[in-house]
């Protein structure tokens, strides 16, 4: 496997001043390989959103009260995976994931410009929510206090600042790329988290809510924020019980979510970016001399 | 013309070329999805995902061209929160035809592309195995409970009735 750029990106890691490398990256494949050219992968990509749209979601009652919703997003995903991994499918291989990945880049833009209109939109309600909204973003920094010792226990190493920042979705895994490049250890543990969280997150979410509900004495407006912490299909996973649980505040509830999940994505990255990710860094290179074990994953291994 | 421009060395205008057909096509497959799922009229998504990819251009272009060291992600947060602002003179507008472009339409195309691109790295995925099961329930259970605690704190300190 030939892949001199991933060498490089690996020293420039770990220089302190690096430049985002990933955008470097990028733009040497978006700029010098005219990535549009590539028909057999955006032709791909057209006909599995086209499956996972006229699929839609499908959902699936576990026990009674609890049910599982499975979202087109999960299908292109792991379509799109079967595809690469596929030997008979030739024209998705490594020089095509290698284009999406830069392609990605840029289309994440889209998605951020998608939430920053919606954000603009509804400013005012915001305000009119109150602090608790804004203070329940702080109250994810949790998991770097939790998870993140766990991880270094399990035997992870740099990974684990990538995998314990936050809930991993789509904008803390665009602010890790950002920070860490590509192919950096912190950007595979953020991508080990995101997939698998695309993957059970959504399921997960859903029995949490329904456990909690039934046993934490916490206010209806607690739980409904705390259902928007993570993806559009966690929200509306989370949501299900909690409306459930509450219903008589159906409305109050689904707006305290919306703007929760609006603000997980908005302001919940600058969060990211000023707060989690230096007290991740901080809390990890002060507790990984103390309780970190040997490493599982070689980190010269490209 | 784009192998001229490519031997060149320009790669300003190639660039800036490159990412505008990158968008388009993103924005068609987008729209066609967002018509099978959510039945919303093609033209007026084509105009949404367009104002979206206006505001991606104006952001990555600004990051590498301005001098200043910020993501395209700021600066694209900024510019769609000016624009959908309510009082401004495009709020209306941009949040008509953005509002016409769901959410789940954008991130299901998105997704395609992350699931191709992640291929790659799929053995590392399997070597983090059930470790990262683990890690990602106890990520997902902390944040939701940190979150649902200090708000409901907030909550009954403000004085929000049950």
């Amino acid at each position: 496997m030939v892949d001199g750029e991933g060498i490089i990106t690996n020293d420039d890691n770990l220089t302190t001043d690096i430049n985002h490398p990933y955008r470097e990256k990028t733009d040497k494949r978006i700029l010098k390989k005219n990535p549009w050219k590539d028909y057999g992968l955006h032709l791909t990509v057209l006909v599995l959103s086209i499956i996972a749209m006229s699929i839609g979601p499908i959902e699936i009652v576990l026990v009674k009260g609890v049910e599982v919703s499975i979202m087109p997003l999960l299908y292109t995903m792991v379509l799109g995976l079967i595809f690469y991994l596929a030997k008979p499918i030739k024209w998705i291989q490594r020089k095509q994931a290698r284009i999406a990945e830069g392609a990605m880049m840029l289309f994440i833009g889209v998605l951020i410009a998608k939430l920053a209109v919606s954000s603009g939109q509804s400013i005012h309600l915001l305000l009119e929510m109150g602090p608790a909204l804004m203070l329940q973003e702080l109250g994810h920094l949790a998991t770097i206090l939790i998870a993140l010792p766990t991880a270094l226990l399990l035997g992870f190493k740099r990974e684990a600042i990538g995998m314990t920042n936050s809930i991993g979705r789509e904008p803390e895994v665009a602010v890790v790329v950002d920070r860490y490049g590509f192919n950096s250890p912190e950007s595979r543990g953020i991508f080990a988290l995101f997939i698998v969280g695309t993957i059970i997150g959504t399921v997960f979410i859903s029995f949490l809510t329904s456990i909690s509900v039934s046993v934490l004495p916490l206010h209806p407006f607690a739980f409904a924020m705390a259902s928007g912490v993570g993806s559009a299909s966690m929200n509306a996973a989370s949501l299900g019980p909690t409306l459930a649980a509450f219903p008589h505040l159906e409305t109050q509830i689904e707006a305290f979510a919306g703007f929760s999940n609006l603000l997980s994505f908005s302001i919940g990255i600058y969060i990211v970016i000023f707060i989690a990710l230096p007290l991740t860094e901080k809390l990890y290179y002060w507790l990984e001399p103390k309780i970190g074990r040997d490493a599982i994953i070689d980190e010269g291994d490209e | 013309m784009v192998e001229i421009i490519d031997n060149s060395g320009n790669v300003t205008v190639h660039g800036v070329f490159n990412w505008i057909l990158l968008l388009t096509i993103f924005s068609i497959i987008t729209v066609i999805g967002n018509y099978i799922g959510y039945k919303h009229p093609m033209t007026d998504s084509l105009i949404g995902i367009g104002i979206l990819s206006l505001i991606t251009l104006a952001g990555v272009w600004m990051e590498r061209y301005l001098p200043l060291n910020i993501s395209s992600i700021l600066y694209i947060s900024v510019i769609g929160i000016a624009l959908a602002f309510p009082g401004m003179p495009t709020s209306e507008f941009v949040s008509y035809y953005v509002s016409k472009i769901e959410l789940l339409s954008i991130v299901t195309v998105f997704l395609a592309y992350v699931g191709i691109g992640m291929g790659k790295s799929w053995n590392e995925f399997k070597a983090l195995g059930p470790r990262a099961v683990i890690i990602t329930m106890l990520v997902i259970a902390s944040t939701y409970f940190g979150a649902a605690i200090v708000a409901h704190i907030v909550l009954v300190m403000t004085g929000v009735p049950v």
